[in-house]
């Protein structure tokens, strides 16, 4: 499991890498394909960004940046959620690392 | 009666953790939230909920006057927090009574502890025992043992070295994330205490990585970028480069985690500085790591000296120094400590759970009495609701109602929960955690109606559990619901599939071919799905040889004959740029709308080709090829049917097989003049018919011959199963192939197909002969009745004889394996009818 979570995190990286330098769409059947084998072996990540972070969120770890208040988005990933599908229901094997900031 | 305590609680400074003793084991338990064995010491009080764990750490920066961590250092204290948000004081008793009551929630058994031992530094005095105490009743334990922290951690590994002598002088070294101690524990006339000790409040592993940042990282950062203002920005709060200072942070503690694996850790990330990106790689050698870290470990070289000097003791005189806390896993504190001091260092128990697993063993010996009452109340509980419920007399507990209303179904990404609530809550909470633990409200002051906006994970049910607790923090258990939300899944607007839809792939090893199911019977459209799949035979650029995508829809279990093609995509080594390997991925991109029109794309990643279609389902596609193939396989297939009811006295069976095996070979004449671009109706007439025959034979003998089938397979696989432990040779690869025959047995067994169910027979009943002619037993019986054939029953009688005077021998002498090989060569020379000979020119569809 710990190999699986470990590999998924550098294919995070690697795709985040190539969204940063725009490169994302040379890629993107590799990267569909390598999320379809970590599906199959019962393994789905959630990239959070953008996503409204709240006080009852608990699948991220977050350092807020700036002032912290209600209307908090977050603005970077450093890990992302990991869960994992076994009988039918999800449980989280890794909880996102993020920077969460106020909506500007 | 009198029971034992067994539950365990390390209530750190930091980090608290909750460990159970059972039948000789323990079990430290995890945070059902995150499932992490460690809790945050810390609580905060937001806005309109209360918050314990890591989730408070994260506001402990930014909302510092409702937050509170460290406050095991206050215990004891007249110490007050004001807490902004509430317009009130809170006391470290009360704030550690949160941390324990939290860490009761880790229990997954559901059992909750009425008695529990609490560590507690050497350094405290009566009144934070005292302390520590009280919190631990206000949290609802009846009854609190105390333990000192280092006599946990020796408990720790004594119980691992049973029956060993510990007499003497021990030293317990415990440098976690944010403290340091050392004490000196004697053992003597089997009794423990802690003699002396000493401490850093502020020294730890956090220290540690904020040295890494500073003296290696951010140097490096001014080295490459020039930036001077840099090293005066980087850790300035809400200042420009914030963001910067957490993400590196985070990464610094991972490659510190890392240096103690690898002799160097890479810390990479990229950063606007003075307006420009860079991306940097900066590398950390575990030599300059240690450097940072002499002067620190020095110092708490320094204090276990004065424990020693203090105590007139040497350092011989110390049996062993037992290792506790996260940073001592750390290589150059183990190296310094073994070095510097020359005692042995101890390094068999985790050093993050030792005081709670020591604490776990030393409650195992602790009682307690359990509340008698308990169980009479509850059910007093039960008996006063229904009662309540009944409109009888009024009651006291629980004098509170909750009705939930919510939407069991939703297609959105959070559903919203309204609660109304009747009855005395004044001073209770609630609390909502998603079952995955990724949503957590905390302790929500009750009131009279409430919503909450519940976040669901997509496409699964979420699983919700509401619990309401009162002004003690105590659960009602009486009141907790559970409530369970469906994602995605079912949809008003959306009409289900009224049959399977599948793909037909080959079945190389039967020759034949199967369907794979992409959207099962009753899947709300509209549906989407990606297949990925190797190319199972070569296909040549330029040649007349055809991949070929057969889009069904019908019945998963039936033969794909039978099923109705709704798509089908050929693609022919004329279209190809270059040739097609076998092995080569492929993939193929299924879309069906909510009009049940089909689209597809394939993509051949090899050449890089793609090829898309969209078909509405009143369009059939068939593919000539695929369809005379089809056709000789039904024709074989009626043909071996026909002649095992002869066989085996179905008269009516053979009868209505025979009907359609005539009525098949009726259309043969006008599939072998058709030709591949036919444009007229003629290839759908006679898929058609061949369809509908291919249905009918399906249908012959009905569930009776299925249910025949069924048996026979169900017959061989016992039979094979059995005579396999008797198996004299070559078991262990018969075992394997049989596992790997029955592995599928569930779809074998439910299947509507008979010609499947037939196949998987043939193949065990092959199996068993195998078995069998590698069984000694069997080998005799076998050879005798060879022995007794006529002399033309063989092909060469006396080549024969001399083979059964060489079998004779070696039977007599014992020597069986070279029996087996006589009897082998003899039943080779018998005259037997030929074995059918498999096909082999199957083409397929080309997909595996």
């Amino acid at each position: 499991m710990d190999a699986m979570i470990a590999v998924m995190n550098q294919v995070f990286e690697i795709s985040q890498k190539l969204d940063q330098d725009s490169l994302s769409s040379r890629f993107e059947r590799n990267l569909n394909r390598l999320a379809h084998i970590f599906e199959e072996e019962g393994y789905t990540w959630n990239n959070p960004l953008g996503e409204k972070y709240t006080d009852a969120r608990t699948d991220c770890t977050a350092s807020i940046a700036g002032d912290e208040g209600r209307d908090m988005v977050i603005t970077q990933v450093i890990k992302p959620v990991i869960y994992q599908k076994k009988e039918g229901t999800l449980s989280l094997v890794q909880k996102g690392i993020v920077i969460v900031e106020r909506k500007k | 009666m009198m029971k034992p305590v067994n539950f365990g609680i390390d209530l750190g400074t930091t980090n608290s953790l909750i460990s159970r003793f059972d039948n000789g084991n323990i079990t430290v338990y995890k945070n059902p939230i995150g499932h992490k064995e460690t809790l945050a010491s810390v609580v905060a009080f937001r806005n309109d909920r209360i918050l314990v764990g890591d989730k408070a750490r994260e506001y402990m920066l930014k909302d510092a006057v409702n937050v509170f961590g460290g406050f095991k250092r206050r215990m004891g204290t007249e110490e007050r927090y004001y807490v902004v948000n509430l317009d009130e004081n809170v006391t470290p008793v009360q704030l550690s009574a949160y941390v324990l009551q939290e860490l009761q929630q880790f229990v997954h058994s559901g059992e909750k502890p009425e008695a529990a031992v609490i560590t507690i530094p050497a350094s405290f005095d009566t009144m934070q025992s005292n302390a520590t105490r009280i919190a631990g009743n206000e949290a609802g334990l009846k009854e609190v043992f105390l333990l000192q922290e280092p006599i946990a951690a020796s408990l720790a590994y004594f119980n691992q070295q049973q029956g060993e002598d510990h007499e003497g002088y021990w030293l317990v070294y415990d440098l976690g994330g944010g403290t340091f101690d050392v004490a000196l524990v004697q053992i003597k006339e089997g009794e423990m205490k802690v003699v002396d000790h000493e401490g850093n409040n502020f020294l730890g592993g956090l220290d540690f990585d904020l040295m890494i940042l500073e003296q290696l990282i951010v140097p490096e950062i001014v080295r490459q970028t020039g930036a001077s203002g840099f090293e005066a920005e980087w850790s300035t709060p809400y200042g420009p480069y914030e963001k910067l200072y957490y993400e590196l942070l985070y990464k610094t503690e991972e490659a510190k985690k890392e240096l103690s694996t690898y002799a160097s850790a890479i810390v990479e990330f990229s950063a606007v500085i003075d307006d420009r990106r860079h991306d940097f790689e900066i590398t950390i050698r575990r030599e300059a790591f240690n450097q940072l870290l002499e002067k620190r470990v020095k110092e708490t070289l320094n204090m276990l000296q004065q424990v020693l000097d203090r105590n007139h003791l040497k350092v011989e005189q110390i049996r062993q120094l037992i290792l506790v806390g996260g940073s001592t896993f750390i290589p150059y504190v183990q190296e310094t400590l073994e070095q510097s001091t020359g005692i042995v260092v101890n390094k068999s128990v985790d050093p993050t759970t030792a005081v709670a697993v020591g604490a776990a063993y030393y409650a195992a010996n602790k009682y307690y009495t359990p509340s008698a009452v308990d169980k009479p109340t509850e059910h007093a509980d039960i008996d006063a609701l229904l009662e309540g419920i009944a409109g009888g007399t009024e009651t006291e507990l629980p004098d509170i109602q909750l009705l939930l209303s919510f939407s069991k179904m939703s297609k959105e990404p959070e559903e919203v929960l309204l609660v109304k609530v009747n009855g005395n809550y004044f001073d209770h909470s609630y609390r909502i955690v998603r079952g995955d633990g990724g949503f957590d409200t905390g302790f929500v002051p009750l009131k009279a109606k409430f919503t909450e906006f519940l976040p669901l994970l997509p496409n699964v049910a979420n699983p919700f559990r509401l619990a309401v607790y009162d002004s003690q923090n105590r659960e009602l258990s009486t009141l907790a619901q559970e409530l369970v939300i469906t994602q995605g899944q079912y949809n008003i607007a959306g009409q289900p599939l009224p049959k399977d839809i599948c793909i037909e792939v080959d079945d190389r090893e039967n020759h034949t071919t199967r369907l794979e199911l992409i959207f099962e019977k009753n899947s709300v459209l509209p549906l989407k799905k990606t297949l990925y799949r190797e190319v199972s035979k070569t296909i040549k650029k330029g040649s007349d040889d055809k991949i070929i995508i057969n889009i069904l829809e019908g019945d998963r279990y039936a033969r794909p004959l039978s099923n109705l093609t709704i798509g089908c995509i050929e693609i022919q080594g004329k279209d190809l740029k270059s040739d097609l390997i076998k092995g080569s991925d492929i993939e193929i991109g299924l879309f069906l709308s909510d009009n049940r029109e089909l689209s597809t794309e394939v993509f051949l990643v090899m050449t890089g080709q793609d090829f898309k279609n969209v078909f509405s389902i009143a369009e059939k596609r068939i593919s000539i090829a695929r369809l005379r193939e089809q056709f000789n396989d039904l024709e074989t297939e009626v043909r071996k049917t026909v002649k095992a009811f002869n066989y085996e006295d179905n008269e009516i069976w053979a009868i209505q097989a025979n009907g359609l095996l005539d009525e098949l070979l009726s259309h043969k004449p006008a599939l072998s003049k058709l030709k591949d671009k036919e444009r007229s109706d003629k290839k759908y007439v006679i898929a058609e018919a061949i369809g509908r025959i291919s249905q009918e034979y399906d249908k012959i003998g009905g569930n009776e011959r299925l249910q025949q089938l069924q048996s026979e397979y169900l017959h061989a696989r016992d039979y094979a199963e059995q005579q396999l432990p008797a198996c004299d040779f070559e078991q262990d690869r018969l075992k394997a192939k049989f596992r790997q025959l029955v592995q599928n047995e569930s779809l074998v067994l439910r299947t509507r197909n008979p010609s499947i169910l037939q196949k998987a027979i043939e193949q065990l009943n092959e199996l068993i002969w195998e078995i069998l002619t590698n069984t000694t037993s069997y080998l005799i019986v076998y050879f005798h009745r060879i022995k007794a054939a006529p002399d033309d029953a063989f092909t060469n009688s006396g080549g024969a004889q001399t083979i059964i005077r060489m079998a004779d021998k070696a039977l007599e002498q014992e020597r069986f394996f070279e029996f087996r090989q006589h009897v082998y060569n003899l039943s080779h020379l018998l005259r037997q009818a030929q074995p059918m000979k498999g096909i082999t020119d199957f083409k397929g569809t080309g997909i595996g």
